[in-house]
């Protein structure tokens, strides 16, 4: 066993040295490397666990091919890395000022590094069949804009990436990564690597191109611990790397690639959390059909305000005894600060309370089996522990529901006040991501007419004057959405469409006011609370980490020699691939360029409006039938955020040079 | 053209004489007799007046206010006949601006001018453009409670008033920045005073003053603020409102839009006074963590405020410093997560290496603190027997990183103590370290703070966070030590903070100071890095986020109930609440609302909900106008986007709020 370690350990280490080898030959003949070639010790490739020592002996063949088309890819996208960089010209006037920052790259909260490397690994993967033209390509790389530079500025160019290029290498080498084995729903494994840098999101993703699933929101990183029977869902904003190093070595703590509705249960039902009536009349029906409008607005409410509403729940739950096999009941409240319950013989005003726990250093898991292992009343059980523990221990607290619906409101109640905006922010990532993988698919056989601008189009209809990339973003979530609801019936997606179809559909309608909210007879319901979400945030998602790219430039002018061709993921596509259209989906979300070709006939300003409220109008009269909306003004303050934060950076970079 | 004679002096015209009182609504006040048809015109007569009094003065505030209709006579084209005026009208000529007296959210008193002829909406509006308070739609004014008079009055001590009646505003515009202020505050060092006052948090209230205002101790209590809200659709002297009076400046409506700290100064700290006042006299309710966290924002921004450092620097672009900024944090953030950057500096990071007494509870053990020679490096905090072993293998090691701290600290007994939860795989391990002084601890305290959150003691909050915890320590000193429990006594005030000053009175009842200061310590870890705009705003979503927040009281009577109830108003729903036992009934969304309606006669506000849910209930509490204007308030805010920016749709607002005068 040891032999054989050593074995591939051996093998991956010669795979990293010929990276290193290709990565040095780039710099080479321009400049030294500002450090000379990283010894062999600090390549830190640490197989982090034992039992990853033990799975990758036990890993099938195909897992070992699978885990060395990976390394391949590295090497391979470092060449091609390496022509790129020739190519990219303005994009990278951010490059000499990297060495400065070099964390930049590494959090991938502004995406410069790893999410680049991320997308474009998956493009030269060789061993897998390539991905059906990827429509991820033009979520993030903006294809480089090749603008005719003189020769000077090129070679200065070429300078400044390969030095970006190699300090990257030398970064990268010292960034730690782990081999995670994980199960997949039809019982087999993946092995993936996974370096400190990805968040739960990068490895859903990843899992994604590898497994050709269909993306759903519902797809999660699911981790089990088998010993202490409890379970929960990775967040997507979880650094995977830094929750697996709390397990032991010996650990057999699983990590799962399935599906849970209970992801984001809360964003696809918000009335269920938020507007559940206790069950006091067992309204569920009417609940469930709440319409999408009422459910936007109520999302809107919770989530987009200055601070987050945590959903009101509170009940008698059984809590576990420490070091006992008994529960006890007891009435339990959840509020933003924590879980609290009402002492004995107390009221459950404020004042009352005690508090049980509070989540800053918690996590919150699923108990399974509970009801056997511990004699608990049902098998409705949330565990509440400190990451760090894997033992059984008195700091571990077991609840019990009654049923299931209460424990996933706890569950998710909880989560809603830990992770806060957080939660909903991965959200809108993970539709925006399922979102362009349906409409991906969908893109070829029909472009019907999209069947959902009525209802749902009123959704985004407060916001004429948001430019209209929000408005396609929000169509990618509603479509995805629908996406998700269809997806578990395994049926196609329905009204997935041209992305400028959608648009051009929703726009004119978008950019009339909302509807007035009508004192007396008309319908106040949920118009005023309708300000899309994408208010205040268009810029965040879902290309956010991209945003600090330059924006997307027009497609280069083909015809000329001397341009360098165009990116490789337009070349690479396969033939019968039909390009995607400009770039001027979601990509262009946060960039600050004038949108791109297709101009939607939005009239925002000049939008045919209600006749203006006269300024003279006399006392209101009592009865109104109708009163005009609050006009839709001009201008979007959306931008300034963004084009701050270039300023930002520009100003940052001059003081730098 | 009114008053033509013959040669006998009658007159010949259907002329008629009318009395003006030229002044305030006072009956001695002096008058002018004018010559008037029922053609004239208002501003004729205006006009007429002034030729009149024979006095050099500026007149362009002055109007004519009808005191039996209590009415403005405005529309200066307007004859006499169609407003109905007949000889025997009591008309006074007096300005419209008039001078009150504003209690501000920070319990402030200021004296300005305000319109008295204007819909309170613009009064309003105009106020909070004077103090630079955006969105004005969400403040509105109440009268002052009355006075009880049963205490002396002369024992008060006469407070400091602060004068804006001077200053004029230019129209139009929003006003310009001047030496980080809105311009017409720079004029002299009196209105400069005032823009502090008004933009900086005031330090924390006297503990016994706290004691001694009223605190709502039921529901009931709750709903007598909300009775004393001004009307929107009329002007304040229509209300009985005179000059000089005390009025109320309040939030009321608590939907906050766009809070930002950057243009938002005045706005913020008011908001946040606000609050803090709420939570001090308990009209919103919070548990005993909860007030932690609160007792510790205050004391970060009273510290912050009084040190001068007011966050936004006030230098040429303060958009773009800000940006730097954060983009500098964000580096910090990110050197700080990769730990190998951090071996890169081994020798930069501080190390801390002492001895100190050690104590690790476990079952069946007698044994107490025992001296170990620790060292503490990066996270890590490692004991041995003594200093001679120490290259050798340690007792134990513990990494602090996502462990809870506590401390458990008597100054009066000199006891210093940092009770340490270390996270294990098998369960917590309980530590406790034991200082030998204050300033030992506070250098260990504070790196196994940043420790706990996975930093090291080569965080550049390191310092600050020792001096915080020193600080702190004496303010327990002074606070908790000599008094013997009283909060009162007369040193407390004076030196440091009084941890009484930050809490509900409940608490003070509660907890001794002593108790209370290492608590509030404790939550102030969590905070001790924010600005103070961060912290003020962190105060503002911490009471948002309450289930008690922002709900308006009233008492009602449902159609059909025998008992009186309680209605709550919030800015998304209304809520039926048992009186006796404050138990929630029922909740109605507002986006579930198709219409509302009052009759004003029988004093009933009717609505109706989606699916045919029908409400209806008369107002006890408060007038039904005020229910009805608190509806309707919220549906216009929910109508509110960012990219209108500032103006305001007023006569929306008049329409969602109005409409009973056409009764």
């Amino acid at each position: 066993m040891g032999e054989s370690n050593e074995d591939i350990d051996q093998m991956f280490s010669n795979l990293l040295g010929e990276m290193d080898l290709l990565t040095q030959s780039l710099g080479v003949d321009t400049l030294p490397p500002p450090d000379p070639k990283p010894p062999r010790a600090e390549f830190n490739y640490s197989v982090g666990f034992k039992d990853l020592n033990e799975s990758l002996n036990a890993l099938e063949d195909q897992d070992l091919d699978a885990l060395m088309a990976d390394l391949v890819a590295d090497i391979s996208e470092a060449e091609q890395r390496t022509i790129q960089a020739q190519k990219e010209s303005s994009q990278n006037q951010h490059h000499p000022a990297s060495p400065e920052m070099p964390d930049f790259s590494g959090a991938g909260a502004l995406g410069y590094g790893a999410n680049v490397v991320a997308v474009s690994v998956s493009h030269y993967e060789n061993d897998l069949p390539p991905p059906p033209a990827d429509p991820m390509v033009d979520l993030p790389l903006p294809p480089p804009p090749p603008e005719p530079l003189s020769q000077e500025e090129e070679a200065a160019q070429a300078k400044a990436d390969k030095i970006k290029l190699a300090l990257e290498k030398l970064k990268e080498a010292k960034v730690k990564k782990l081999v995670v084995k994980v199960h997949m729903n039809d019982n087999s494994t993946k092995s993936l690597m996974v370096d400190e840098r990805q968040l739960t999101r990068d490895v859903l993703d990843n899992l994604f191109e590898k497994t050709h699933c269909d993306c759903n929101v519902d797809w999660c990183l699911y981790e089990i611990y088998t010993e202490l029977q409890i379970e929960r869902i990775f967040e997507d904003h979880e650094n995977v790397v830094e929750v697996l190093s709390d397990w032991t070595r010996d650990t057999e703590n699983k990590v799962l690639f399935l599906e849970k509705e209970e992801k984001y249960a809360v964003f696809k039902n918000p009335q269920n959390f938020y507007l559940d009536n206790k069950g006091k009349k067992e309204g569920k029906e009417t609940n469930e059909k709440m319409n999408a409008k009422n459910k936007e607005s109520l999302l809107e409410e919770s989530f987009c305000g200055s601070s987050i509403i945590v959903p009101e729940l509170e009940g008698a739950l059984y809590l576990k005894e420490d070091g006992k096999k008994s529960w006890k009941r007891r009435y339990f409240l959840l509020r933003a600060s924590g879980i609290y319950y009402v002492p004995k013989g107390k009221t459950k005003t404020s004042r009352d309370l005690a508090c049980f726990i509070q989540f800053e250093n918690v996590n919150i898991y699923y108990g399974i089996q509970c009801k056997m292992r511990y004699k608990a009343p049902t098998d409705y059980c949330f565990v509440l522990k400190h990451p760090q523990i894997q033992k059984e221990s008195q700091y571990i607290k077991y609840l019990c529901c009654d049923n299931a619906r209460t424990l996933n409101q706890w569950v998710m109640g909880i989560r809603i006040a830990k992770y806060g905006k957080t939660l909903y922010d991965n959200y809108q990532r993970a539709v925006a991501r399922a979102g362009l993988a349906s409409r991906w698919t969908n893109l070829g056989p029909a472009s019907s007419a999209p069947p959902t601008t009525g209802l749902k189009a009123g959704t985004t209809q407060a916001n004429g004057q948001i430019p209209q990339a929000v408005h396609s973003v929000s169509a990618v979530l509603e479509e995805a959405q629908r996406h998700a609801e269809t997806a578990k019936d395994k049926k196609p997606a329905l009204g997935n469409h041209e992305p400028g179809a959608p648009r051009a559909h929703q726009l004119p309608k978008s950019s009339l006011p909302p509807p007035p909210p009508v004192r007396r007879s008309s319908d106040v319901c949920g118009s005023p609370a309708t300000v899309p979400r994408a208010k205040g945030r268009s810029g965040g998602f879902p290309a956010a980490p991209d945003d600090s790219l330059p924006p997307p430039p027009p497609p280069p002018p083909l015809e000329e020699d001397e341009l360098p061709p165009p990116p490789p993921d337009f070349n690479d596509g396969p033939p019968d691939f039909v390009p995607p259209p400009p770039p001027s989906f979601a990509g262009d979300a946060g960039s600050q360029l004038p949108p791109p070709p297709p101009p939607p006939p939005a009239p925002a300003p000049e939008a045919p409006k209600p006749p203006p409220v006269g300024v003279k109008r006399p006392p209101a009269p009592p009865k109104r039938k109708e009163n005009p909306g609050p006009p839709g003004g001009g201008g979007s303050g959306e931008q300034d955020f963004m084009s701050d934060l270039m300023k930002a950076l520009q100003k940052k970079r001059g003081n730098m040079s | 053209m009114a008053g033509m004679k013959t040669a006998t002096g009658d007159y010949i015209d259907s002329s008629w004489e009318l009395q003006v009182f030229v002044g305030e609504e006072d009956p001695e006040a002096e008058s002018v007799t004018l010559r008037v048809t029922g053609e004239s015109h208002i501003g004729g007569v205006l006009l007429k007046i002034v030729e009149e009094i024979k006095r050099k003065q500026d007149w362009s505030d002055h109007a004519i206010w009808w005191e039996q209709k209590r009415q403005w006579l405005l529309q200066t084209h307007w004859t006499l006949d169609k407003y109905g005026i007949l000889a025997d009208a009591r008309l006074f000529f007096g300005p419209q601006h008039r001078p009150i007296i504003l209690r501000l959210p920070n319990r402030r008193a200021l004296r300005l001018r305000a319109s008295f002829s204007q819909p309170l909406f613009q009064a309003v509006a105009a106020i909070c453009r004077l103090l630079s308070i955006r969105h004005p739609e969400e403040l509105s004014l109440l009268r002052a409670p009355e006075k009880k008079e049963k205490k002396k009055k002369d024992k008060e001590p006469e407070e400091e008033l602060y004068d804006l009646t001077k200053v004029v505003l230019a129209g139009g515009v929003a006003p310009a920045l001047f030496r980080g202020m809105p311009a017409h505050f720079s004029d002299s060092a009196q209105t400069e005073a005032c823009y502090h006052m008004l933009s900086r948090p005031q330090p924390p209230p006297d503990p016994a003053l706290l004691q001694r205002l009223p605190r709502p101790s039921s529901l009931l209590d709750k709903t007598q603020l909300h009775s004393r809200w001004l009307d929107s659709s009329r002007c304040l002297m229509q209300q009985g409102i005179t000059a000089g009076d005390m009025l109320w400046l309040r939030f009321k409506y608590y939907s906050f839009f766009d809070l930002d700290p950057k243009t938002d100064p005045v706005r913020l700290t008011q908001l946040y006074e606000q609050a803090r006042w709420d939570l001090l006299l308990e009209e919103t309710d919070c548990t005993e963590e909860e007030m932690m966290v609160f007792a510790a924002l205050q004391y970060h921004i009273n510290k912050l405020s009084q040190s001068g450092e007011v966050g936004e620097p006030t230098g040429t672009d303060p958009g773009l410093d800000d940006l730097d900024a954060a983009l500098n944090n964000l580096e910090v953030k990110l050197e700080g997560s990769a730990s190998t950057d951090v071996l890169d500096n081994l020798t930069t990071i501080p190390e801390l290496k002492d001895y100190l007494r050690i104590f690790r509870p476990r079952k069946l053990t007698l044994k107490g603190y025992r001296q170990h020679w620790v060292v503490f490096k990066e996270t890590t905090l490692s004991y041995y027997k003594s200093q001679d072993e120490a290259p050798g293998d340690p007792i134990q090691q513990l990494n602090l990183k996502g462990c809870e701290v506590v401390p458990d600290v008597n100054v009066s007994g000199q006891k210093f103590c940092i009770k340490l939860l270390v996270p294990s795989p098998e369960g917590m391990s309980e530590v406790y370290l034991r200082c030998q002084d204050e300033k030992q601890y506070a250098h260990w305290m504070a790196g196994c703070r940043l420790a706990s959150k996975g930093r090291t003691m080569a965080d550049s909050s390191y310092p600050s966070e020792v001096q915080a915890i020193l600080a702190f320590l004496s303010l327990q000193r002074t606070g908790g030590g000599g008094s013997g429990g009283h909060p009162q006594g007369p040193d407390a005030a004076v030196e440091g903070l009084n941890p009484y000053g930050l809490v509900a009175p409940r608490f003070q009842r509660k907890f001794k100071a002593k108790q209370l200061t290492p608590r509030i310590l404790e939550a102030h870890q969590n905070v001790a890095q924010l600005s103070l705009s961060e912290a003020q705003l962190r105060f503002i979503q911490a009471w948002q986020s309450l289930p008690d927040f922002g709900i308006s009281y009233v008492v009602v009577r449902f159609k059909g109930s025998r008992k009186d109830e309680i209605l709550g108003i919030a800015n998304n729903r209304l809520i039926r609440i048992d009186l006796a036992v404050g138990d929630v009934v029922k909740t109605w969304r507002f986006s579930n609302m198709r219409q509302w309606n009052v009759n004003w006669d029988i004093r009933q506000v009717a609505i109706e909900f989606d699916e045919h849910i029908n409400v209806a209930f008369s107002c006890i509490s408060a007038s039904c106008r005020i229910v009805h204007e608190y509806i309707g308030g919220y549906i216009f805010l929910s109508t509110r986007e960012r990219a209108r920016g500032e103006e305001l749709d007023e006569d929306l607002f008049l329409q969602l709020t109005g409409g009973h005068e056409a009764f």
